[in-house]
């Protein structure tokens, strides 16, 4: 994936989430982390993923 | 901290327009309305083709204020070849990259395209009065061709069979009518001509409120897009700084969706997030406003440039966001497209018909700059919470993710290629090229050295090829000249009126050949363009590729201007 398609998922989630509303994107957000675990099929790399999202937060 | 705005370091000459002789209707050529950056700069490109213009111009001096600020690399080009870049060079301040920070950590330090081959920055940040003003200089040498109207505006547009009836009004109150055969629009945002007319610009129109500020502020800082988002100094909003000539910084930030923007634009309340800004980047030198007022993003254009014999160009066309420094740019790129069709077809070198391509490829240009516009108003004033949130998770993890910080980018403005255009050589071997600028893109800027008809060398960039109202024609191969069926075409061509630069391109220094020739001694131009020995590149006027051939004959070089030109019974493919 190069920058441009980076930008351009990118913005469609951003479109997406919007459209849903506050109140419904939190659960759009659960949906497509869902999905994204299936896809990447990998659970030590998801613990890490996870691990590394609630590092800020 | 003193409230009071103190006046720019910059004369701003009260100018008038000559006496007017008699009363009658007066009959012109060409009437450009608005002698803002777009108007100003088409008359110096129809005057420099020598084509005379009466520029009609409401205020009596140059801009006031902060507006357009950085000049892009295309517009420079465009600028140089009108002979007009010169004071705007020696003034700018050259720039080639930026930093972002999320609260008061780096998070992206990008670089704009730069390489040894260019001679021209790829922007500067200058004063838009500046550049005005350097544009009323440039038309000096032409005051036969340019008539300056200041202080005069345009009250009624009436439409006519061969022409445009104006009714202008002078700066004493007279009316008078002028009688146009060409109108170009070039009256900014709100232009009377639009209204007149009764067309109405389309499109997005952005929540964000920004406050735009001007201060004089002495600081060693280097010239670069500075961008905070969630500043220590500022919680919640976004800050954005330009440094310009005179020590002039320009300021930029996002009001909260809470403010009452009136309240906001008070100086009471800028000057001190302004100072809490300043303190937090470690500025302790006194500074002065000079300039504060409000932004709100637009995402508009006109669905067509050409109505009859009113063709648009600018703000009045097409009103596109702040954030990647499209406006001023796109307007210079709109007029230098539209000069050199209306040239030719005044001077009776092509059907009118040409002046739709105008429209084709600048609406074409408009929608790809809105497009990347509204990307960048997304990111620097979120429309959405969606925006908002997402902006928020790029900005934290940019800190130790570089693969996110592309989306902070904050994708500045690049030249247009016109990809499916009805004034391009649609018949040619673009696709065959491996390299070099497609079909309908600006040319690629590399050293050449050039050889005068008495042999006498100099160093030349390619883009400064390119002669304002004249097709520029680069032939690769061995020889000093042209191989002679082409180098025929091109003298028809002359013949019949047609502005044409035709310029070997060789490998190695052939002395004197009674005609200027190019060389390209390590075959580095040849290798950029993809070019092999026979290779031709056809350019036009505005330095966008009209076509390229692996191999040309002269007559297919004839045939694809009757295309071009209107001359032929074969239509032009759009």
């Amino acid at each position: 994936m190069n920058d441009l398609e980076l930008d351009a998922v990118y913005t469609e989630l951003c479109r997406v989430l919007g459209e849903a509303g506050e109140q419904k994107a939190l659960t759009l957000l659960g949906r497509f982390a869902l999905l994204a675990m299936l896809e990447i099929d990998d659970a030590d790399r998801l613990k890490a993923l996870i691990a590394r999202a609630a590092q800020s937060a | 901290m003193t409230t009071e705005l103190k006046p720019y370091p910059f004369e701003f000459i009260k100018r008038q327009a000559r006496p007017r002789k008699g009363s009658e209707t007066e009959h012109h050529g060409v009437v450009i309305v608005g002698g803002g950056v777009a108007g100003l700069t088409a008359a110096l490109a129809l005057a420099v083709q020598g084509i005379p213009s009466v520029v009609i111009e409401a205020d009596d001096s140059v801009c006031f204020g902060s507006r357009a600020i950085c000049i892009s690399r295309r517009s420079l080009e465009i600028f140089e070849r009108l002979g007009a870049v010169g004071e705007i060079l020696e003034k700018g301040l050259p720039w080639t990259g930026g930093r972002s920070y999320y609260r008061n950590q780096e998070v992206l330090h990008f670089s704009m395209p730069h390489d040894a081959n260019q001679h021209l920055p790829p922007m500067i940040n200058i004063e838009q009065y500046y550049i005005e003003e350097y544009l009323v200089h440039a038309l000096e040498s032409y005051s036969e061709l340019a008539d300056i109207r200041w202080a005069n505006r345009v009250t009624g547009v009436a439409p006519q069979d061969g022409g445009v009836m104006l009714d202008v009004e002078q700066e004493d109150g007279q009316p008078y009518r002028i009688q146009a055969d060409w109108v170009m629009a070039c009256d900014g945002g709100r232009s009377k001509v639009r209204e007149a007319l009764g067309l109405h610009l389309q499109g997005t129109a952005y929540e964000g409120i920004y406050i735009i500020a001007d201060i004089a502020l002495k600081s060693a800082l280097p010239t670069e897009r500075l961008a905070w988002f969630d500043p220590p100094s500022n919680p919640g909003s976004t800050i954005l700084m330009h440094k310009q000539p005179d020590d002039i910084w320009r300021i930029d930030y996002q009001i909260r969706d809470d403010e009452d923007p009136q309240e906001a634009v008070k100086a009471e309340n800028v000057l001190p997030r302004v100072q809490a800004h300043l303190e937090m980047i470690g500025e302790t030198a006194e500074w002065s406003p000079l300039w504060i007022s409000l932004y709100k993003a637009n995402a508009l254009t006109l669905d067509s440039y050409r109505h009859g014999r009113v063709l648009f160009a600018g703000d009045a066309a097409h009103l596109v966001p702040i954030f990647g420094v499209r406006g001023a740019n796109s307007a210079i790129d709109d007029v230098d497209n539209m000069a050199w069709k209306l040239a030719a077809v005044m001077k009776g070198r092509a059907d009118p018909s040409l002046l739709d391509s105008y429209s084709v490829e600048r609406v074409f240009a408009a929608r790809e700059n809105l497009r990347q516009g509204m990307k960048s108003t997304e990111f620097m004033a979120p429309p959405t919470f969606a925006f908002q949130m997402m902006r928020e998770a790029v900005l934290d993890l940019a800190l130790d993710t570089p693969g996110v910080r592309s989306l902070i980018n904050p994708r500045q403005t690049s030249a247009i290629h016109y990809e499916d255009s009805p004034a391009v050589a649609a018949g040619d071997h673009d696709a065959r090229f491996t390299a070099g600028p497609r079909r309908g893109a600006v040319l690629q800027s590399a050293p050449l050295r050039h050889v005068d008809a008495q042999g006498r060398e100099s160093t030349v960039h390619v883009t400064q090829l390119v002669r304002a109202g004249q097709f520029l024609v680069l032939a690769f191969g061995d020889a000093a000249g042209l191989p002679a069926d082409l180098n025929q075409a091109v003298a028809s061509l002359r013949e019949s009126g047609l502005g044409v630069r035709a310029l070997a391109v060789c490998g190695r220094e052939q002395g004197a050949s009674g005609d200027e020739y190019l060389v390209d001694p390590d075959g580095k131009v040849a290798g950029l363009y993809g070019a092999q020995a026979g290779g031709v590149y056809v350019v036009r006027p505005d330095g966008h590729v009209f076509g390229r051939w692996l191999a040309l004959r002269g007559q297919e070089l004839v045939d694809a201007f009757a295309v071009l030109l209107g001359k032929t019974t074969q239509r032009r493919s759009a």
